[in-house]
């Protein structure tokens, strides 16, 4: 005796399946997900203009000159460097100006006590929040002899030629 | 006969397409995760490396410099680069940026080909500004929303000008009446030695090069060299010529180059007289009353084949009966004569869709 238990429906749970695969299907190909492997582009973006800036500052305009980077260093002129380096970073093409910010520390080699130590040159502004993605940029600069001394640098930096990290953070507010 | 754990050739049926159906789905796998990356990357790299070309790349050929091709050359562009070398990146040079900035002379398809390359013909904008605004370039396409982008900042090597200002001693005839003197010609010379000029001690970025740069020369105030005095006694120039000489080769001498002198070609040299904007050939015979202002292209150099140890001479002829003009003397070209303006901060900014 035959009858209808236990025995699907075919042709309804065929149909059935297929449209569910098929809305499946469409449902996660046509979803595109910011993925974090797409978030280092304009990191990268960010990062390739910083090290510009900071090269470009790094080169002087006639040959024999003191770059404008190492002179706002040696000079402890953390309003200039800034200053120079905004107008450096946000100028477009367009004549418009783009949003970033910075700030930037330095790094120097304390010789008596054989420690390295860092610096404030430029303090955030007020968009800074902390939770910015903020990209760092760095450049060594090569500083000539401290005399004397400009008024703000640490106590314990050489004064002697010496090497510098500047190190800037870039984030766009 | 009990019919239990038997299945129905229906459900078998309809089971087997189900499996099928899945394992075609499961085998599209690669295929859906495709859609996880945004279509932005691939533009962001094509936009990144077309700006890695422009500013850290001097172009293909080298020498003679890509910039020098002329219009049935073109083909023989390799790629369009910028830099001045590749030694120093950011660093643009002048005449690369006029002549790529040039859209009469290049078409898109160039700029696809020479400076984006791909398979895929990609729509781009490239613009460049300099920061006083003296260069403000731009080429491509209006920005639709959502293209691949690249800033870079450079700084742009312009070429240098020699100007003679005012006569010192050593270019004025002490005493145009003794008899060495008393010939009807007067020359004045200026002087290219390239060994000192392509000293390789000197950076990319400040040397002068007229390989690759014009050579300018500006001779002002020149009445202030003349014979006699009245108003109508203005020297004239009769001709401009250029001499090398290969001081390495034995018992080296000053030959004249052969070039089409009588020829007015703005893209090998331009000659004001008197601070006018008429074009004279280098045979101008005209009367030269306050200035000459010669600018000789690197595409002019290059057909003079010089290399790194060649002295160019370039010879302004004054001939008139008696002689107007007492100049003489020889000017070099050099890094205490020649004036630079310095580099120039300017943003390069490459889209591309």
């Amino acid at each position: 005796m035959v009858n209808d238990a236990g025995q699907l429906y075919t042709m309804e749970g065929v149909a059935a399946g297929v449209i569910m695969l098929l809305a499946a299907y469409i449902v996660v190909s046509t979803t595109s997900i910011y993925t974090t492997g797409d978030t280092h582009i304009p990191d990268m973006q960010l990062e390739q203009l910083g090290s510009d800036v900071l090269a470009m500052m790094d080169t002087p305009d006639t040959n024999g000159t003191t770059s404008a980077l190492e002179t706002f260093v040696s000079t402890n002129n953390g309003t200039g460097f800034n200053s120079t380096f905004l107008s450096y970073c946000n100028a477009t093409t367009r004549g418009t100006l783009d949003n970033l910010h910075m700030s930037a520390n330095i790094t120097y080699r304390d010789a008596n006590a054989n420690k390295i130590n860092e610096y404030p040159f430029v303090a955030p502004d007020n968009t800074w929040t902390g939770r910015e993605s903020a990209v760092r940029a760095t450049r060594w600069v090569q500083l000539p002899k401290l005399s004397p001394k400009p008024v703000g640098m640490p106590g314990d930096m050489r004064t002697d030629p010496q090497a510098v990290l500047v190190e800037v953070l870039l984030w766009r507010a | 006969m009990a019919d239990d754990g038997v299945l129905s050739l229906d459900f078998l049926a309809g089971f087997t397409i189900f499996m099928l159906a899945l394992v075609m789905v499961l085998s599209m796998v690669p295929g859906l995760l495709a859609g996880l990356e945004s279509s932005g990357i691939d533009y962001d790299a094509v936009a990144y490396r077309t700006g890695v070309i422009l500013v850290e790349d001097p172009g293909w050929p080298a020498y003679p410099p890509w910039e020098l091709y002329d219009r049935d050359n073109k083909e023989e562009i390799q790629r369009m680069g910028l830099a001045v070398s590749k030694e120093t990146p950011n660093i643009l040079l002048s005449t690369k940026v006029e002549r790529f900035f040039e859209e009469s002379f290049f078409t898109s398809e160039d700029y696809r080909s020479k400076v984006i390359f791909g398979d895929i013909p990609y729509s781009y904008n490239i613009s460049l500004r300099s920061l006083d605004e003296t260069y403000n370039y731009n080429t491509g396409d209006p920005l639709p929303p959502g293209y691949g982008y690249i800033r870079r900042v450079v700084k742009i090597k312009e070429p240098g000008v020699a100007e003679i200002k005012s006569p010192g001693p050593e270019y004025v005839i002490p005493d145009p009446s003794a008899p060495e003197w008393n010939s009807t010609a007067r020359n004045f010379t200026v002087r290219l030695n390239f060994s000192q000029l392509l000293d390789p001690g000197r950076g990319p970025a400040y040397r002068i090069d007229p390989r690759t740069e014009p050579v300018n020369i500006t001779i002002t105030n020149f009445g202030e060299y003349r014979n006699i005095t009245g108003p109508s006694v203005n020297a004239t120039l009769h001709n401009v010529t250029f001499w090398k000489m290969d001081p390495t080769r034995p018992n080296p001498r000053f030959t004249r180059i052969p070039f089409s002198y009588d020829t007015i070609d703005a893209n090998l040299y331009t000659l004001h007289i008197n601070g006018t904007a008429d074009q004279h050939s280098l045979q101008p015979d005209v009367p030269v009353d306050s200035s000459i202002s010669l600018v000789l292209k690197p595409a002019a150099t290059s057909l003079f084949t010089l290399d790194q140890n060649s002295i160019l001479d370039i010879r302004f002829n004054f001939e008139d009966d008696p002689p107007r003009t007492n100049i003489t003397g020889t000017h070099p070209y050099d890094y205490t004569n020649v004036s630079h303006a310095g580099l120039k901060t300017a943003v390069l900014e490459v889209a591309i869709w």
